[in-house]
């Protein structure tokens, strides 16, 4: 069967060349961290308390989310609409369906978690129900089933694995140096030398591990205008989202501060960060990348 | 090349499959001589409406082609957009074979003309007396279902549904995966 293939789904080099250098600055930095700390201690213990606890989170990736949002599964017969609309889509793309579920506040955001594909869950707050209209809420579910479909829990977790360790020796070697103050020995000085090397390390990886984030909610919009083959749909529910964002008073915004990562729209407003520590892009690069899709779709010759 | 697509964050849309589409000819023969169930004169095909010019003129082309198939097989046709923002082209016709070559002919000018991806199924449906029996046919699995509504309260006959996916394993491509099996309620037909 001849296809014709539509020229707008192009490849977007750009993008995957920045991830692929993120993540190998991300590894050179922590090939040298682990060459550095391989000089002065033992450790290996600290790959593994590190792996466990990384092990752990990813594990429970699904119940730790669902629990610290208060978001509850809900079943075909609760959501049929929001169930419909995901299995569509699921269909549409191939995907197998991740399960459902809703968090009740007026905040609109949804997001996707779980460590792998068939323990996926995508979750919907019901401010977003009541907001958006069928066609957005299709775009932010493109958006969170093309996370799923990454592997983007599984990714963050890999890319934060030394990063965790160099945090885990940054404090062990700061209270080890604070421990050895009095007595000039060796060990004093190299226990501040590990702890400058690691907090460096830390600080370098933990800004690399935030692009490879940024780029990777870039690659889930641009998913999710190929699984809709509607890009100004999500930009509206975009607009839509982060308008409503601003509104809301602050105090319900503190309690889903943790889980930014994971959200279509931080739950923290850009302002207060530097757009480098930011887990996601700011909002007009967003909207400009899908606009660009949007005029690439109608035939309007400017592959992004 | 799934694991760098994962790794590089790429969607690449779904490929329709229209071979396995042919078979439900065969199997309708035997729903017909075994199990009394007789096709109800009508199937739709059910795809995502893009809001794009391009998928515009291919709404308006299909339209000129199904006038053009009615001519040859008195094949009637409706579209109908259903409340998901999908498009239905409801095929009316006595002849069960000519539902299903023009079901054929519609997916195969979407996927030449580059909507392939936006195919969701295909839906024929049978009677068993007053039992109402859909088969889905899934364009991205390749895969058929069977589904039986039963009254209002948005209820599934499971085993017998059930029952004729094990029947018709035979006789066509069936979704093993019964997760998928996917209801499909007020379908326009």
């Amino acid at each position: 069967m001849k296809r014709k293939e539509k020229e707008w789904y192009g490849k977007d080099m750009g993008l995957a060349v920045r991830m692929v250098l993120t993540t190998g600055l991300l590894i050179l930095v922590y090939l040298a961290f682990l060459t550095i700390l391989a000089q002065f201690v033992e450790f290996f213990p600290l790959l593994v308390i590190a792996a466990i606890f990384l092990f752990a989170q990813y594990y429970f990736a699904d119940k730790l989310v669902l629990w610290s949002t208060g978001a509850k599964i809900v079943s075909r017969e609760e959501r049929p609409e929001l169930h419909t609309i995901i299995e569509r889509l699921c269909n549409l793309a191939n995907l197998p369906k991740p399960r459902v579920a809703v968090i009740d506040t007026p905040i609109p955001n949804a997001f996707a978690t779980g460590r792998s594909q068939k323990k996926a869950v995508v979750a919907v707050t019901t401010g977003l129900l009541s907001r958006l209209n069928n066609e957005e809420l299709e775009g932010v579910l493109g958006h969170e089933l093309t996370h799923i479909k990454n592997r983007d829990v599984l990714v963050i977790t890999v890319a934060s694995f030394l990063s965790t360790v160099a945090w885990f020796v940054m404090r062990f070697s700061f209270y080890s140096s604070l421990f050895r103050a009095g007595s000039r020995d060796r060990s004093a000085g190299a226990a501040v030398l590990i702890f400058l090397v690691s907090l460096l390390v830390w600080l370098v990886s933990f800004l690399l591990i935030r692009a490879l984030s940024r780029y990777r909610e870039f690659a889930a919009d641009r998913g999710s205008a190929i699984i809709t083959g509607n890009p100004s749909a999500l930009i509206s529910a975009l607009l839509k989202i982060s308008g409503q964002m601003k509104r809301v008073p602050s105090e319900d915004l503190r309690e889903v501060e943790g889980m930014n990562a994971f959200f279509i729209i931080p739950a923290i407003s850009g302002d207060t960060l530097m757009s480098l520590f930011s887990t996601h892009p700011p909002l007009e690069k967003r909207i400009e990348r899908l606009s660009a899709l949007e005029r690439a779709m109608e035939g309007f010759h400017e592959i992004y | 090349m799934k694991f760098i697509d994962a790794l590089l964050g790429r969607v690449r849309p779904a490929a329709s499959k229209t071979e396995a589409l042919f078979s439900i000819t065969t199997a309708y023969t035997t729903l017909e001589t075994k199990l009394d169930i007789f096709h109800a004169d009508v199937a739709g095909i059910c795809f995502k409406i893009i809001p794009s010019t391009t998928f515009e003129r291919l709404r308006a082309d299909l339209g000129e082609l199904l006038t053009l198939t009615k001519r040859e097989t008195a094949t009637e046709y409706k579209m109908v957009k259903d409340s998901f923002g999908y498009l239905w082209i409801v095929l009316r016709d006595k002849d069960f074979e000519d539902i299903v070559t023009t079901m054929h002919l519609i997916s195969n000018t979407l996927i030449e003309n580059g909507f392939g991806e936006s195919l969701l199924s295909s839906v024929f449906k049978f009677k068993k007396r007053d039992k109402v029996i859909y088969m889905i046919y899934n364009y991205k699995s390749g895969n058929f279902y069977p589904f039986i509504p039963m009254g209002d309260g948005r209820h599934r006959d499971e085993q017998y549904e059930l029952k004729l996916g094990t029947l018709l394993r035979n006789e066509l491509p069936v979704e093993r995966d019964v997760e998928k099996w996917y209801p499909m309620w007020d379908i326009p037909l």
